[in-house]
This record gives structure tokens, sequence and C-alpha cells, in this order.
């Protein structure tokens, strides 16, 4: 994915700060992501010292920090089809800082449940394997270890273009299983991990879309937003049906309560309509150059 | 954006969280997007306690029953703004949904295999019970735990104004069915209302305990106002909160939770350190307002007073 750069000209850091792009200019964009992925932990720690965790502020930092991990995952999933879409080439830039932000918080997200357990590796080694829920959440810790350790650019000439890309892609792998443990997790009300599943499917629709040529067709995008909320509901009521045996019609037409809330299908679809609304814009503005 | 604790300051019903607020929470968050999705942010005010308008505020406080007592209870400010509540929302801090259970007007319904059916007005209720303040232990299935001085009278204060039938062998208890009192039961993601069972033999034990009263004053929305169930040895979902029918029956009645997950939330759901639950351990437990884990007992350290409940029925799933 990355090509090497041309020696500076003097030895000089400012290349490898994260809001320089890669001629060691300051990036405005790279700022901006390096501001957005530091945001969610000052925030959780002014959270912590100003008591707005509540009465279980170990625990409760646990859940953020890995619903931040999802979050920054659909991040790093959706720079290929805001890239595609957009044909807003820089955002490549950003890729490797929300990948690797995405394992720090996973990191923390980790390390706080070490803190809970007291730091007791032999507890902490039988729970992990003991309990399956979080067997697999630790897969995905180490699967992205192994993705942050190839995350620079002396790594990808290493193991060449392809080795990488290979390599990488166990991040559907990654995004399957930290899905999957989000699910388990939760009691019986699912909606947070069923909102992410949706949004990560939408990005991982674009690429079945982008693959047979339809990357940046409106109309395609359009049905994909639509599709990916339709899936969204289904693979709910699946879930319910699956662990509970809740009517599935039940939990479908829970999705016309309005009133009560707007449920994750409809805010993936609304999201997934930035697609088309995009690609459209792009199309304007190309053709006005 | 202050965030600042004030213990014992109530707050007008004006500074609760408004309803279409919550009613849209999750549009609400989902708009706030990577901007600030997640916890800590709602309106902190609601934390208060919401008993300013009870009408039995009066009658509180009760004197301590000695032979329940224990040091060190949790925090007020503590074990009021984290709990499950399902029936007002989802999540833990349910004290923020808490102002849309109004209390008043409040029956409970006993009917059944009973003697005398019927139904009291919750004021009636406290006028004719004896009540008293017990410090009891508080364990949730999910780990964490407290310990609060609960005020109330013994359940089987109620069973025998019921005068139940020999071919009673049950309990069941049902929550409320209105969704202006909690918007949580407009979802559909449970089979309401919100039901629990226990046996006889449990019910009539000394421990089981009706709890009007918490802290030395009325409930609080959150806690399950005006009346809920107290059963300290057993996982924290068995009591059941905000209790509007009491049923005396011949078959063993299935909870929410267990119709939901069987395999988590089992009728017995006695405490027990030893058996885990199915995604985690139950050996060690997390009190609330502390950050590290301490040992869980049998019978969460009530064996002495009901472990002979359960001789010949260890067949049973006595701990799930």
């Amino acid at each position: 994915m990355s090509s090497m750069t041309a020696p500076a000209p003097r030895v000089s850091l400012s290349a490898y700060a994260p809001w320089t792009d890669r001629a060691g200019r300051v990036s405005g964009l790279k700022l901006a992501a390096f501001a957005a992925t530091l945001a969610p932990a000052v925030w959780i720690a002014w959270l912590w010292a100003s008591d707005g965790l509540g009465p279980k502020p170990l625990t409760e930092a646990i859940h953020l920090t890995g619903d931040w991990a999802v979050r920054l995952l659909a991040a790093t999933l959706a720079v290929t089809p805001l890239r595609l879409v957009t044909r807003y080439n820089r955002l490549i830039l950003v890729r490797r800082m929300l990948g690797l932000a995405t394992l720090a918080y996973a990191a923390i997200h980790i390390a706080l449940y070490c803190a809970q357990q007291g730091w007791e590796v032999a507890r902490i080694a039988t729970e992990i394997a003991l309990r399956f829920y979080l067997t697999i959440g630790f897969a995905a810790f180490v699967m992205l270890l192994a993705l942050g350790a190839t995350s620079n650019d002396a790594a990808v000439t290493r193991l060449g273009a392809a080795r990488w890309n290979g390599l990488h892609r166990l991040v559907y792998v990654i995004a399957g299983l930290a899905l999957f443990h989000y699910f388990l997790q939760s009691k019986n009300d699912v909606t947070p991990a069923v909102l992410w599943a949706g949004l990560i499917l939408t990005l991982l629709g674009h690429r079945l879309l982008a693959r047979r040529g339809f990357g940046r067709s409106p109309l395609a995008l359009l049905g994909l937003a639509a599709g990916a909320g339709a899936a969204t509901a289904l693979i709910e009521a699946a879930w319910y049906f699956g662990r509970s045996r809740l009517p599935p019609l039940d939990v479908l037409a829970g999705n016309l309560d309005f009133d009560f809330e707007i449920r994750p299908p409809w805010i993936v679809a609304a999201v997934g309509l930035a697609l088309p609304l995009l690609a459209l814009a792009a199309r304007r503005f190309e053709r006005a150059r | 954006m202050l965030i600042r604790r004030r213990k014992g300051w109530e707050i007008p019903e004006r500074d609760a969280t408004p309803e279409t607020v919550w009613l849209n929470r999750r549009a609400l968050l989902a708009a706030a997007g990577f901007a600030g999705l997640g916890l800590g942010l709602g309106p902190q005010s609601a934390r208060a306690q919401r008993v300013d308008g009870d009408p039995s505020m009066a009658l509180y406080p009760f004197k301590r029953n000695p032979a329940f007592d224990l040091p060190a209870p949790t925090a007020e400010s503590e074990a009021t703004r984290y709990n499950n509540f399902i029936e007002l929302g989802p999540g833990k801090s349910t004290h923020r949904y808490a102002a849309s259970l109004k209390v008043r007007p409040w029956t409970i319904k006993i009917d059944g295999l009973v003697e005398a059916p019927q139904e009291i007005a919750i004021d009636d209720l406290l006028k004719s019970a004896a009540l008293e303040e017990r410090v009891y232990r508080l364990r949730c299935v999910e780990t964490w735990s407290a310990v609060i001085p609960w005020t109330g009278f013994p359940l089987k204060a109620l069973v025998d104004r019921a005068r139940p039938l020999s071919s009673a062998k049950y309990v069941r208890f049902e929550g409320f069915s209105d969704v202006k009192l909690g918007a949580g039961l407009r979802s559909r993601l449970y089979p309401w209302p919100y039901l629990e069972g226990i046996t006889m033999a449990e019910a009539t034990n000394d421990l089981a305990f009706l709890v009007t009263g918490a802290y030395g004053k009325p409930l609080p929305g959150q806690m399950g106002a005006p009346l809920r169930l107290a059963l300290p040895w057993k996982y924290g979902f068995k009591s059941i909160k905000s209790i509007t029918k009491v049923s005396f029956v011949a078959d063993r009645p299935k909870s929410l939770w267990e119709q939901l997950q069987p395999d988590e939330y089992g009728f017995w759901a006695n405490v027990n350190p030893a058996v885990a639950h199915v995604r985690w351990s139950q050996a060690r437990e997390e009190p609330l307002g502390g950050l590290t884990r301490v040992p869980t007992k049998l019978f969460n350290g009530y064996a002495e007073q009901v472990a002979h409940l359960y001789k010949g029925l260890e067949n049973e799933k006595l701990y799930t």
C-alpha cells in the first residue's frame, strides 16, 4: 500500500510526527485525525477524574474503551470506501493512524480489564481461556497486535506489498471477532452492538460493490445503504430469535415504533446514505473542474 | 460542562431529564457520533433522590432491626445511581429515567390460590405493615454488589394476609405494565411484564423482605418504588421492583429473564461463588464505590438462614 519516501534532505524527526505528511509538512487532515483519536481517551480520563463514570468507574472505562476500539476500527475500515467514493486520496494518510489508535484503545481496554482482575496473571489467563467472549476478544487483540507491529514503512518493505496486504486482510477477521465479542458481552439488549455491526457491514458491502465496479455509482450506493439497513434489521431479529426465541416479526415491528427510539437499522441506512451523496458531490466537483 | 456531586441536594422536577430527550436518547447519541458518543453526559442533576413528592415521606425513618445490621453500608449516592431497571430503560444509570415512575395511585393486587384475594392501596399497606429497617447485602448476577439499608416488612406478613390455600406452591410477582411509567416497556426485546417467582418456603423465610424504603426514606423510583422485593441470598434480578401483583400459584412461574436466557438466569439463582455464570466467574464481586474485587460468599453470606431451604433439591440448578 505504501511506497518508500525519498530520503529527507536533512535528519529531521518532523516527518515522524503524527501531524506531518510524508514530506514533513504539517497536514491539517492528519492533525485533525490525531486530535480525534486522542479525544475519547482525554474525555474518558476527564469523566473518571470528575466522578462522571459512576460508582463502577473501572467497569465503565472498560466498556467505553471497548466501544471506542470498535468505532475506530470502523473508522479505519471507512478510509478505503471514502477514498474511492470521493477520490480524495489523501485520506490514506490517516488510515495507519486510525488503525494504530484502534490497537491503542483495545490495549487500554484489556489493561483495564487486567487491573480489574488485580493483575493476577493466572486468573486472567484462566478467565480468557474459559470464557468464550473473552477468548475471541483476546484473539482479535492478538491479531491487532500483529497488524500494529507491521504498521510501519520498514515492515511494508520487508514483507513486500502482496504479503503485507495479505496479512492486513486479517482486519476483516478482527472486525468479525470484535463484533461477536460485543454481542456476547451484552445482556439481552444488544442494540449498540447491532448498530456497529450494521455500520461495519456497510463498509464491507462497499468493498463488494467496488470489486464489481460499482464503488462510485450513486444508485448502487443507495442500494447499499438500504440493503445494509435491512440486513441490520434481519441480523437483529435473527440474534434475538436464536438466543431467546423472541418472535422475529415482533422484533422487526419494533423498528417502526419511532416514539420509542430510532432503531439501529434506520441509523445504519441514514449513515449509509452519506456514500451516494458524497459520490454525487464528488462527480459534480470533478465536472466543475 | 459541570459534573459535580451534591449529596442531599434535592432538585425541582423541571431539572429532570426531559422525556423527549430520554425517548430519543439513542438518536441523540447517534447524532453526536464520533464527537461524543457514550455515557456520562446525561443531566447529572437527575441523580438526586426522587422522593420529595412521596406522600409517605413523613413516615420515615424506621427503627433498624439489630438482627439485620451490617457495618459500612454503600454510600447512598453510589447505591442510588447504579442499577438495572429495564422497565425504565437500558443501562445502569436508571436514575436518569426515574422521573416517569409515578408511584401514586398504586395498588397491589393479591390473587390466585388464596382465601383472601384483595387489592391494597400502597398507603394502606404502609399503614398496616410493621415497618422496620434492615441492612442487607445485594449481589447482582453481573458481579457488582452493595450493602443497603432497606425499610420494609417481611414478605411472610403479606403471605399471612392473603391466607394461601395448601395448593399454592409458588408466589409469582409481577411488575408494572403501564408504558407511561417506564418507557423501557416499549422495547420489543423483552417478554413483558417483568415476572419473578419463588417457592412458598422461600417466601415465608424470615429474610424475604418487601421493601418500601431505603436509606431512611421512601424508595427512589430507580430502586423500585413504591414496593419491591429484597431476597439477599439470591442474585439481584430475583428481587423484582415496583410490584403490582402477587399471585399464589401451583406451577413454577417462569420469570422474564428465565424466558429469555434460561441458561443464564434460572429459577433459583442462589448466590454461589463456586458456580460460574455461563459467561463469567461468580467467585468475586465488585462493591459499588470500590475498585477492588472481594470474594463472594455462598448464599451471599446468608447460608445460615437459608441453606436448609434447599435440602433435597440438590438435583435442581440451585445456583443459576
